[in-house]
């Protein structure tokens, strides 16, 4: 058995309010991928952050090779060789992908910058990872996929022998998760030591070698990367989900929302469709086929040129968030931190920014009831916190996403359109979720969901809508769509076109 | 049309309004007798009334003169102010006078021109390190030491003093100072008991002699560097002023020549800024015709008083 | 003996939650035991009335900051307000209240094109109110025709003293102050604002009607400007073409000394009042002390870094 190239033991973190890690071990091999895994807030994000120097830990040891080490800051952990891939990359869009590679360190001759020998360095260190990008291209012209490919070589570039990867998959499609896993199965024979953080499950036994399950800021387990996927679940939540798609359908009425002929030359051409009173659309399709577009333009969010859209048989104007809101619509968008959220505000706030309008008599926002309706949906929706004046930043990201639905529930939208509901949360609150649409279809509302995610889109939709190359390639009802049904449609107009 | 850019719209905006100063500021000047002689004034800031009436006097004399002056203004940024006399240059004026934001910031400006055999008046302050044609400027010394003897004659020579000095660094605030502090020394009953800044500004003599006074209940005179700040002064001593505490300020703007009417302002040490703006463009004309000019010329500071002030009220 | 406690306690959070109320009570400490003069009710009053109009102006740039902007405008615009009330109060013999609602408007005027500039022109800004501040102290210089203008003493008397002890200008400083609280924390606007500057797209597909928002947090500026500068002009009896120069960088420098963030979404009334008072008590304690003039703006300097540094390392030590 080789050496372990860190070690940690009995860690231990506290926040004002709340204890973040109570008691961490954790081992990691040369040449190996040890998965970690455990709920949003179980301690995940905190442990990674003291391995790469951003947070330290109030009691417990941490040995790389062997020998007690104290991580103070971001260059600790660089000159022992860890290197950290958050989900946010450590990027700057404007530069080139070589000023990125090398950033603060770029290759100097008599004090300048010496191009040609940062082009030449920046090749080899992307054909390493083997990312097909031009070194001298912005790094804005490529896609998530490869930022994150420019981010890996970054980090090995740096000499990193233990790389740690927070949700790498999250933003992926999924063949560019398999492009991701070739390159980290290479770096695994390489010597690299790899901390991979995932809430798919049936990644773990594809790229895993051992799993250290967090729970409420401790490690419960350690087991093998090919443990049943129902074992992991009851060790990460502490009981067994019976369930992972609850889908209980409900009776439908009238439609809610009618889609007609939508148009915005260029992006998306020609969608109809609606949604009925107690119905769960999906909406699937590649990343780029146009989803997300579509439901900025339905919401107001964004212009449209031709076409109408209805909720509850009246017509909505174009561009007008506000008129869309009052006609019962609400969105939950795709970036919940970017657009979904003021995140140095508190819960309180966030969770009353739709329905201040209408607690507003006379210029004065009643408060006093804000905060009330706050906390009973904050209730309702067992959102886990110190306190409704917690700031929204320090909540876990399915927290995060429960309040961003929870200001929509509390404005009563008969229509919420879910952009990415459950992207980068964990399996108990993707559950809650569930359950939360459950309940509001069978309230009689209705429901678009745009994911990316098949099983979860096959497993709780009634009806599920297909989009390629911004079109309505075909719909499918709950019987029809499979796994296989729905890709052959999504990839489907791409190769007739193509 | 669709070639015009937005950079386009705004450059053609810029020229237009260019073109509306520019006719504004022909408006200020007149076509007489000596018509082709032009002259630039670079004033250092138009945003204090002495200077407002340096250029009144100095565009009064052009209009009697028959010559044309460009007046700008370098909001007291010696750099502006370089730039401005650079452009006077270029636009072959035939003399410039230069009120300078900062004697030395002055010189390579005076220099550029000096190389164009364009003659320099300087107006106000003095130039360090170039060669002016002439100098025209009241002596700020002197007349600190004007105002220390004004206000030992108001206080009997004995009392407690404070001093409103002006904004740190400046050379007026500097000589006005030099100049008082040597002529206080006449009067040993006198003793200055607090100095402070208040910026030439009138707001700040407000606030800091109200401070002043926490301090130094006992004062019985004041001696502020203009009379923006002696005005503030008067404001903070209230009843107080020309009274129990007898206030002498510097500059004899038109506000100032009235608080002396009132009998706030004990003395106010006038210089004569309309005059010194004439005495400038007269030199200027003069030396653009080609005549010999003198080096310096002294304009006379005056110490208006409650008997004499009818006659400063009126000359302006 | 319980509400004792209870008190210290509540006096403690309000503490913990105002860095630079700390910083403050250091600084009154350190002049009283510097000067016997300092810590009497005329001085303090001295100190309130001097505060006034930074503390109006850097309260008009609380709701910007807030937002996520910035109003570099403030300085200029008080200075317009007040030479058009001083010369449709003189020259055009308007009745004085009616003169001080026209200097009103005008710089809630000056506020909504910078709102409009922004909004619908998309400038920066930095850049809108940086032109704004020319205009503004431009068109106060046009009108004035670069002199100061006396006040007819109805309208002066609003810098005097109500009864022999009460300075008006204090009041009005406390009334803006009591606004600008009631705005912030209970009014749609203030809310808006705090969203606004903490996440302006969250806010705008929260229905944030943003550009409707921001044009009212300007136009708020520019009459808490407005209200700044017939108060300075007030106290001298004279609207002064150049007066404010230079205040809207210690209004800003109030505000954030107050716990405000550049960056938006943070900042509160009763912050900024204590920044204004910093500065106010700072540049009496100097005059009371005979500071020379070039070590005042060092030790300004200092005090300001300190009294930012004192309220981030409070945060720091907090997470």
């Amino acid at each position: 058995m080789t050496e372990e190239i860190l070690r940690v033991r009995g860690l231990r973190k506290r926040f004002p309010g709340v204890v973040a890690l109570d008691g961490v071990d954790f081992d990691l091999r040369p040449g190996e991928v040890h998965v970690l895994l455990g709920e949003n807030g179980a301690g995940k994000s905190t442990l990674i952050k003291m391995l790469s120097g951003a947070y330290h830990p109030d009691e417990g040891t941490i040995f790389v090779d062997g020998r007690e080490t104290t991580i103070r800051t971001a260059e600790d952990a660089q000159r022992l060789g860890i290197a950290t891939i958050y989900q946010e990359f450590n990027l700057v869009p404007q530069l080139t992908v070589a000023e990125n590679l090398m950033l603060g360190r770029p290759p100097r001759r008599f004090g300048f910058v010496d191009k040609k020998a940062m082009y030449a360095r920046a090749q080899e260190m992307l054909d390493r990872v083997g990312v097909d990008a031009d070194p001298r291209a912005p790094l804005e012209s490529l896609g998530i996929a490869r930022m994150q490919m420019v981010e890996i070589a970054k980090a090995l570039g740096l000499d990193a022998r233990v790389l740690i990867m927070d949700e790498p998959t999250a933003v992926l499609t999924t063949s560019e998760v398999e492009r991701l896993f070739t390159i980290v199965r290479q770096l695994k024979e390489q010597g690299v030591a790899i901390v991979f953080i995932t809430h798919h499950l049936e990644e773990i036994a594809q790229i895993g070698d051992r799993v250290t399950v967090l729970r409420d800021g401790a490690s419960v387990a350690e087991v093998p990367a090919d443990t049943p996927e129902d074992e992991l679940v009851r060790l990460m939540v502490g009981r067994s989900i019976d369930q992972q798609y609850p889908r209980e359908r409900s009776t439908q009425g009238a439609p809610l929302l009618e889609v007609r002929g939508l148009t915005r030359t260029g992006v998306f051409e020609d969608v109809s469709f609606e949604v009925r009173a107690g119905e769960v659309v999906g909406l699937a399709g590649l990343v780029g086929a146009g989803r997300t577009e579509v439901v900025r333009a339905i919401f107001g969010a964004d212009h449209y040129d031709s076409g109408e859209v209805l909720v509850d048989g009246r017509r909505l104007p174009r561009g007008n968030v506000t008129a869309a809101m009052e006609a019962g619509l609400g969105l939950v968008p795709e970036d919940r931190k970017g657009q979904g959220l003021v995140l140095g505000a508190d819960i309180r706030e966030n969770l009353g920014l739709v329905t201040m309008r209408h607690a507003t008599h006379a210029g004065f926002v009643d408060r006093a009831g804000q905060t009330k309706a706050a906390a009973r949906v904050a209730e309702q929706l067992g959102v886990r916190m110190s306190g409704l004046t917690q700031e929204v930043r320090t909540l876990s990201g399915g927290n995060q996403q429960k309040i961003v639905i929870g200001k929509w529930l509390l404005a009563e939208a008969k229509v919420l359109i879910l952009d990415e509901p459950t992207r980068g949360i964990d399996v108990g609150a993707k559950v809650e979720i569930y359950q939360l649409i459950n309940s509001l279809t069978a309230a009689g509302h209705a429901v678009l969901m745009i994911s990316s995610d098949l099983p979860e889109v096959l497993g709780m939709s009634d009806r599920v809508l297909v989009m390629a190359r911004g079109r309505l390639a075909g719909e499918l009802s709950a019987a029809e769509a499979t796994q296989d049904s729905v890709m052959a449609l999504a990839v489907g107009e791409l190769e007739e076109t193509a | 049309m669709q070639f015009i850019k937005p950079a386009a719209v705004a450059a053609a905006g810029a020229v237009l309004a260019l073109g509306l100063t520019a006719c504004n500021k022909s408006s200020s000047s007149a076509g007489g007798g000596g018509g082709d002689i032009k002259i630039g004034l670079s004033v250092s800031t138009l945003n204090n009334p002495y200077f407002v009436q340096l250029r009144q006097g100095a565009e009064a004399e052009a209009k009697k003169e028959g010559v044309k002056i460009t007046v700008t203004d370098a909001q007291n940024d010696a750099s502006q102010q370089v730039n401005q006399v650079q452009n006077f240059v270029s636009q072959s004026m035939k003399a410039i006078i230069i009120n300078p934001v900062d004697s030395s910031a002055a010189a390579p400006a005076v220099k550029a021109a000096d190389r164009s055999k364009i003659p320099v008046i300087a107006a106000d302050r003095g130039v360090t390190g170039a060669d002016a044609a002439q100098t025209v400027a009241s002596d700020n010394v002197a007349g600190g030491k004007l105002a220390a003897q004004e206000l030992g004659k108001a206080l009997g020579g004995k009392g407690k003093v404070a001093v409103l000095q002006g904004t740190a660094g400046t050379s007026a605030a500097r000589d006005r100072q030099q100049g008082f502090a040597e002529g206080i020394k006449a009067f040993p009953g006198i003793q200055v008991v607090a100095q402070q800044p208040a910026d030439f500004d009138r707001t700040k003599g407000l606030d800091v002699m109200t401070n002043l006074l926490q301090a130094h209940s006992d004062i019985t005179g004041v001696f502020a560097a203009n009379d923006e700040m002696a005005l503030g002064a008067i404001k903070a001593l209230g009843g107080k002023a020309g009274k129990q505490v007898k206030v002498v300020g510097f500059d004899g703007t038109p506000d100032g020549l009235k608080a002396i009417q009132a009998g706030t302002l004990s003395a106010d040490v006038a210089q004569q800024p309309v005059l010194l703006g004439q005495l400038a463009v007269q030199s200027a004309v003069k030396a653009a015709k080609g005549g010999k000019i003198e080096a310096t010329v002294a304009v006379p500071v005056k110490v208006a008083t409650k008997d004499n002030v009818a006659q400063f009220t009126n000359g302006a | 003996m319980t509400t004792g406690v209870l008190r210290l306690r509540k006096g403690g959070s309000v503490l913990s939650e105002n860095g630079s109320l700390i910083g403050l009570i250091v600084l009154v400490v350190a002049l009283t035991l510097l000067s016997g003069d300092f810590l009497t009710v005329t001085n303090l009053l001295n100190v309130g009335v001097q505060a006034a109009v930074t503390a109006i102006l850097a309260f008009g740039q609380t709701y910007v900051i807030i937002s996520a902007g910035i109003d570099l405008s403030v300085g200029a615009v008080a200075a317009l307000s007040a030479v058009v009330l001083a010369w449709t109060a003189t020259s055009n013999g308007m009745p004085w209240p009616l003169a001080t609602g026209f200097a009103l408007l005008v710089g809630i005027a000056c506020g909504l094109v910078n709102g409009a500039l922004i909004t619908y022109g998309k400038l920066p800004p930095f850049i809108a109110t940086l032109a704004m501040q020319g205009v503004a102290r431009g068109l106060g210089l046009v009108i004035s025709q670069g002199s100061p203008i006396a006040l007819p003493d109805s309208v002066s008397h609003l810098g005097d003293t109500i009864g022999s002890y009460l300075p008006v200008p204090v009041i009005v400083m406390l009334v803006m102050g009591v606004i600008t609280a009631v705005v912030l924390n209970r009014t749609y606007a203030g809310r808006a604002m705090y969203a606004i500057g903490g996440n302006e797209e969250a806010a705008r597909l929260s229905g944030i009607k943003v550009t409707r928002q921001k044009l009212i947090t300007y136009a708020l500026a520019g009459g808490f400007a407005a209200v700044a500068g017939i108060v300075l002009a007030s106290r001298l009896a004279s609207a002064q073409p150049q007066a404010a120069l230079g205040y809207e960088l210690d209004a800003i420098a109030a505000v954030v000394i107050g716990g405000a963030s550049l960056s938006g979404g943070k900042g509160k009334a009763l912050g900024t009042f204590v920044g204004a008072l910093i500065l106010a008590v700072l540049r009496n304690g100097l005059n009371l002390l005979s500071v020379s003039a070039f070590w005042q703006q060092v030790v300004i300097g200092v005090v300001i870094a300190l009294a930012v540094l004192l309220d981030t390392l409070r945060r720091r030590q907090a997470r």
